[in-house]
Formats: C-alpha cells, sequence, structure tokens
C-alpha cells in the first residue's frame, strides 16, 4: 500500500510486535536440504555464510 | 597406513549403500544410479519381494519362490515376521502367522520352529531376530549380484511408529548379514522423498506443502500429515490401522469365489488348510489384476476335493463388494487430517504409496474428500505419478546415496534430536498489501515452517509507484462456509456473488469445488493477525514490484529486508524475538 502522509520512522523501519507462537516439533533426518539444515547447525552458520562458502 | 586398514573398509569411499523396503508382505531394494533411483529387480524378476523364507529339504528360499511353498510346505514357511522384531510375545498379532510356521515365545523374544535343515533332521529354533537376518542376507545379495559390488551398507525405512526396540532390533537382524544400517528413516518421508527428488523436480523451488501420505500395506495401512517446508519434513499426526489394509481386500475376493465355489460342488474350499492357502493366493494375484484391468480371472487347479475352479470377475463388481474397505481407507485419511488439526483444504498433495495404492478406486474415493486443487498422486489419477510400491525404496535409495559419503559419527551426529528439534513457527508470516478497498495477505513462512527459515516473495507496488508502506503481520488460516443460495436464484446471480467472493480468496490456493457448490460453499481464506514491523520502501518506479525476505531465525526473531526489484539498498530491519 502506499506510504500513509507523514508516516517516519528510525531507517524507515518500524517494530510493531513480535512472533507470537511457535511449537516444538522434530524435522525428518532425510533429503538433502535437511542435511544443508544439519551442517548449518552443527557449525552455527546462518544462512548467508552458509551460501557463501 | 596398514594399521588403519580393517577401518578405512568401513569409510565412505568404500561403501556401496542401496536403500531397503523391509515390509511385512514385500521388501524392496533399490539403488540409485546417476542421481536417479532404480528398484532392483532380484534374481526371480520381481521388483517386489515377497519377506518369506522356506526351507524345503534343508535348501532356503526367499521371496517369490517361498510364498509360492506356503501352500505346499507351509510348516517351515515363515511369513510376516518383520512386525514381531524387537517385540515381546504378549504385544503380538499372530493372526496372519496362522498359514505359515507359528511364532512362539522364546525367552523375552519370539521364536519360529522350522526344518531348516535336511528333512530327517530335528527342527530349529530360529528367532524373529535370526529369520530377518536370513532373509536381509537374501536381499543384500541379490542387490550385489545386480550392483557387480559388495553392498556393504543401507538406509533401511520403518513405519513411524516403530519403537526403539524394534528400530534396534532391526539394526542388530542387518548386521549379523553384514550389513552396515546408515539411517532408518520413516515411511512417508522416504516416499514424499521419492516424488521431491524427481529430476523434473529439482529444476523447480521446493515448494512449500502439505502432504498427505497414505501408505497402503498388506497386513497395515499407515497415514501421515506431512509439512514439507522449504524441502524439510516434519510430521504433524499419523495414524495406524491393522484391519483395512491389502489382506482385508484378499479377504473380501476369497469369500466371494468360496461362495461361488460352494454353490456348485457343495465344499468349502475355506475348511482346508491346503485349499484355503490357494485360494488367498490366487485372490490375491486377482485383486492385483483388476487394479490394471477391468477384467480378471480367478482359477485354481485342484481348489478342493481335487475340483479345478474358474471364475472371473469385472472390477465393478469387486469394487461393490470390497466398498466397506474402501470405506475403511477413507476415514483413515479423513481422521489423521483432522488428528492433524487441518482441514482437507489445507492439503496440497496426496501421495498414495504401498501396494494397495493401485487400486484405481481408493485413489479415486480420495480424490473426492479432497478439493479438486489438491493432487492426488497415483497411477490412476496422476500422470506422472510413480509406482506406489516402489515410493518408499527409492526414498531410501535417495537417502543412501546423499549420506554414503559421510562417517558414521557425522551421520549420528546429524540425526540428533538437538539438531532435529527445532521451534516450527504456528502462524503465518507475510505482507499486507491493498487491492483496491481489500487487504489482502500474502504468507512468506508458511505454518509450521521449522526456523530458521528463509523465504523471499515478490509483492506488486502501487501501479502509480511512489512510496510504499510494507506491513509485515501473522495470518492464519480458517475455513469459510458459505450456506447456498436459495433454489430460486438464478445461476446468474450465484456466478456474481462467486466472482465477488473470487477477490477475497485472490490469494489463496485453493478453487473450491464445483460439486460441493450445491450443498456448502468451503473455502480457506487468511486470518489476518497481528502486525510484526512495518517498513516504507520510497520513490518505487510505476508498475515496480517489491522484494520482500523474511529470515526467521532459531530464536524467532525475524530479520526483514525489503527493496524495489532489481534496485540496490532497500529497507533492512530486525525484530528481535
Amino acid at each position: 500500500p502506499t506510504l500513509p502522509e507523514g508516516w517516519s520512522a528510525d531507517k524507515d523501519f518500524k517494530v510493531v510486535g513480535k512472533v507470537s507462537a511457535s511449537t516444538e516439533r522434530t524435522i525428518e533426518p532425510v533429503g538433502p536440504h535437511f542435511l544443508a539444515h544439519a551442517r548449518r547447525a552443527r557449525h552455527k552458520r546462518t544462512f548467508s555464510e552458509d551460501d557463501r562458502i | 597406513m596398514s594399521a588403519n586398514g580393517a577401518d578405512q573398509a568401513s569409510a565412505g569411499s568404500e561403501r556401496v549403500a542401496i536403500g531397503i523396503t523391509f515390509g511385512n508382505s514385500n521388501s524392496s531394494i533399490a539403488y540409485t544410479v546417476d542421481d536417479k533411483a532404480e528398484v532392483i529387480a532380484n534374481e526371480d524378476g520381481d521388483r517386489q519381494i515377497p519377506t518369506i523364507l522356506s526351507y524345503v529339504d534343508g535348501d532356503e528360499y526367499y521371496g517369490g519362490q517361498a510364498k509360492a511353498f506356503l501352500v505346499r510346505n507351509p510348516d517351515n514357511t515363515v511369513a510376516y515376521f518383520k512386525e514381531f522384531l524387537g517385540k515381546d510375545f504378549k504385544s503380538i498379532d499372530p493372526t496372519h502367522n496362522h498359514a505359515s510356521a507359528h511364532p512362539k515365545e522364546s525367552g523375552s523374544s519370539i521364536a519360529f520352529t522350522v526344518k531348516d535343515k535336511t528333512a530327517d533332521d530335528a527342527a530349529s529354533e530360529l528367532s524373529v531376530t535370526e529369520v530377518s537376518t536370513r532373509y536381509l542376507r537374501r536381499l543384500v545379495q541379490s542387490a550385489s549380484d545386480y550392483i557387480g559390488k559388495k553392498v556393504t551398507s543401507a538406509v533401511v525405512t520403518v513405519p513411524t511408529n516403530f519403537s526403539d526396540a524394534q528400530k534396534a532390533a532391526l539394526t542388530q537382524a542387518a548386521k549379523d548379514a553384514d550389513l552396515e544400517i546408515l539411517q532408518l528413516i520413516a515411511d512417508p518421508v522416504a516416499a514424499a522423498l521419492a516424488y521431491d527428488a524427481r529430476p523434473e523436480n529439482l529444476s523447480a523451488d521446493v515448494q512449500d506443502k502439505i502432504i498427505v501420505v497414505a501408505d497402503l500395506g498388506g497386513t497395515r495401512s499407515d497415514v501421515a500429515v506431512v509439512a514439507s517446508r522449504g524441502g524439510m519434513y516434519t510430521i504433524l499426526a499419523t495414524a495406524h490401522d491393522y484391519e483395512f489394509a491389502g489382506f482385508a481386500l484378499d479377504k473380501v475376493l476369497m469369500e466371494h469365489f468360496a461362495k461361488e465355489f460352494i454353490k456348485k460342488h457343495k465344499t468349502d474350499p475355506r475348511e482346508n488348510a491346503r485349499s484355503l492357502a490357494k485360494l488367498k493366493q490366487e485372490a490375491e494375484a486377482t485383486k492385483k489384476a483388476l487394479s490394471l484391468g477391468t477384467n480378471a480371472n480367478f482359477s485354481v487347479e485342484s481348489l478342493a476335493d481335487g475340483i479345478d475352479f474358474a471364475s472371473t470377475i469385472n472390477r465393478l463388481r469387486y469394487e461393490m463388494i470390497a466398498r466397506s474397505v474402501f470405506e475403511g481407507i477413507n476415514r483413515l485419511v479423513e481422521g489423521v487430517v483432522k488428528k492433524a488439526g487441518l482441514d482437507v483444504l489445507d492439503v496440497d498433495e496426496v501421495i498414495l504409496s504401498g501396494g494397495s495404492a493401485h487400486t484405481p478406486r481408493i485413489a479415486a474415493n480420495l480424490g473426492s474428500i479432497f478439493p479438486e486443487s489438491t493432487s492426488i498422486l497415483a497411477p490412476s489419477t496422476f500422470a506422472t505419478a510413480l509406482n506406489p510400491s516402489e515410493l518408499a525404496a527409492r526414498g531410501a535409495a535417495l537417502q543412501a546415496s546423499l549420506i554414503q559419503e559421510f562417517e558414521i559419527e557425522d551421520i549420528e551426529q546429524s540425526i540428533h534430536p538437538a539438531v532435529t528439534t527445532v521451534k516450527h513457527v504456528a502462524n503465518a508470516i507475510g505482507v499486507l498489501a491493498k487491492h483496491g478497498e481489500e487487504e489482502i495477505f500474502t504468507p512468506i513462512i508458511a505454518p509450521e515452517t521449522a526456523v530458521p527459515a528463509r523465504r523471499t516473495v515478490h509483492v506488486e507496488a502501487p501501479k502509480a509507484g511512489g512510496d510504499v508502506l510494507i506491513k509485515i503481520v501473522e495470518g492464519n488460516t480458517h475455513i469459510k462456509v458459505t450456506q447456498p443460495e436459495p433454489k430460486s436464484k438464478e445461476n446468474g446471480d450465484d456466478k456474481a456473488k462467486k466472482d465477488a467472493d473470487d477477490e477475497d480468496e485472490d490469494e489463496s490456493d485453493f478453487s473450491d469445488d464445483e460439486e460441493e457448490e450445491e450443498q456448502e460453499k468451503r473455502e480457506k481464506i487468511w486470518k489476518v493477525g497481528a502486525t510484526l514491523a512495518e517498513a516504507a520502501v520510497r520513490g518505487v518506479k510505476a508498475g515496480a514490484k517489491v522484494e520482500v525476505t523474511i529470515n526467521v531465525l532459531a530464536d524467532l526473531s525475524v530479520t526483514v529486508a525489503t527493496r524495489e526489484v532489481g534496485a540496490k539498498g532497500g529497507v533492512r530491519g530486525n525484530i528481535p524475538a
């Protein structure tokens, strides 16, 4: 939507809330995408760090 | 380095790994060639190899050959034993073993008494682990013969309700057969992987979708609801049933033909064990023929009292007499979708797996439960469907090829709960955009997505361009039920109403079912929840799109990056957890 008149925020970004609900579940350790996730998790890398390697 | 010789033999590069599906009724072996999984036929030419072991005059038979001995040599033939691994005698159901060697209690385990040496020797007592070891040895031998290299390792599929004791017993049985088990994976996930890893799918991005895997086997049916998010699978709910499975369909045909035989010959072939065994084997063959053709023969030489019996049945008649079983499967599937807290409208794909999934009527019935937008992946309803019997084995083979280079400790660390148990967002996270008067929610991160997760979407900026407000909000779906218009209304009115409704379901993945409109219209709509953040993208060109990337981290904090497509810079921000 179009920016309303007079809207402003620090660096044009305003935090209003946060992610409200989550559940603990178990991912199935199968498939190439899981293995990529496990690699990131074990080396404590983020997505962008992983992309660079 | 010669001292390390023994260790090196088991190291990654030396491995030849296959995928194994070890079922109660049938087992399969699969291997990957050039990233494509192939199910291996054994020396009898069978891809579905019956899980049966038989001894005649000291010779061991397995698979199809052993199955034939169920008629003439039932006492020395062991069948339906996989389910007994790692269980104690009191907890098992020996129903399916009445027609072959009976299970008996042996210490804390279960054993079978068979004459596995020459006929004159005393019978031996074989534990269920030993039977499994011998059977696995034969399976692996078949695979080794086909590949031309000794198979050392395997990924084996197991049902989702397989206990740790059962897994340990299976691993031990494999170890005794000189087979290293790299990983035990769940049947439904293997089936989902078999579809997702097809080469024609790999070029496309993996979509976020909800999958129902209906694994319809010989002695059991297992249904699982799986959330597939970015190619990672999370099982949301499962159901297991030991009543509505392949044997129940065999039984329907056995009853049907037994009655026909009695009418003609006044003897009941079900009262004689050998006649019953013949009846069962032919009923199964007829059932398989009815999955392919609309007519099938049923004929048994010397069925009972030395009388041959031949008859035919058409598919329509079979579907009529088997209706209660089919309906049971429907209820099972509907039940597990409900158990997952979902509606049939939430389901994107139904994967039919297992031998009984070849039945066209089962696929058609499930098609009528789910909306038209749901793909029913079965041979009769989906042009490029894979063979349902081969799915789990293919999935296992693909997983085996992915991890065969890994050290066993690496695999163990990767499948550790610390890695696999993570938070999943309960609500969707997306952007709110204004289309005319309506505010439309575009999901970016689907509900039940495991974190960390990163997704990017392109949303349309207002046509005129200018400064754009990006509102990041939570959302969840709910089912809107519209009562039907009174019958007196003209068709044109209905149409106009439908068009109006179409606007608010613009972003919904589901189109409603024309047939159901007669009764009531159910549709999935997004309900907008709390706002998480607002960001301004200034000076967007007319007609341009805005790229929004949302990255949810493991602690549920969120980073948002927005920019005009093609432009540099943009606005970034962080929402703390």
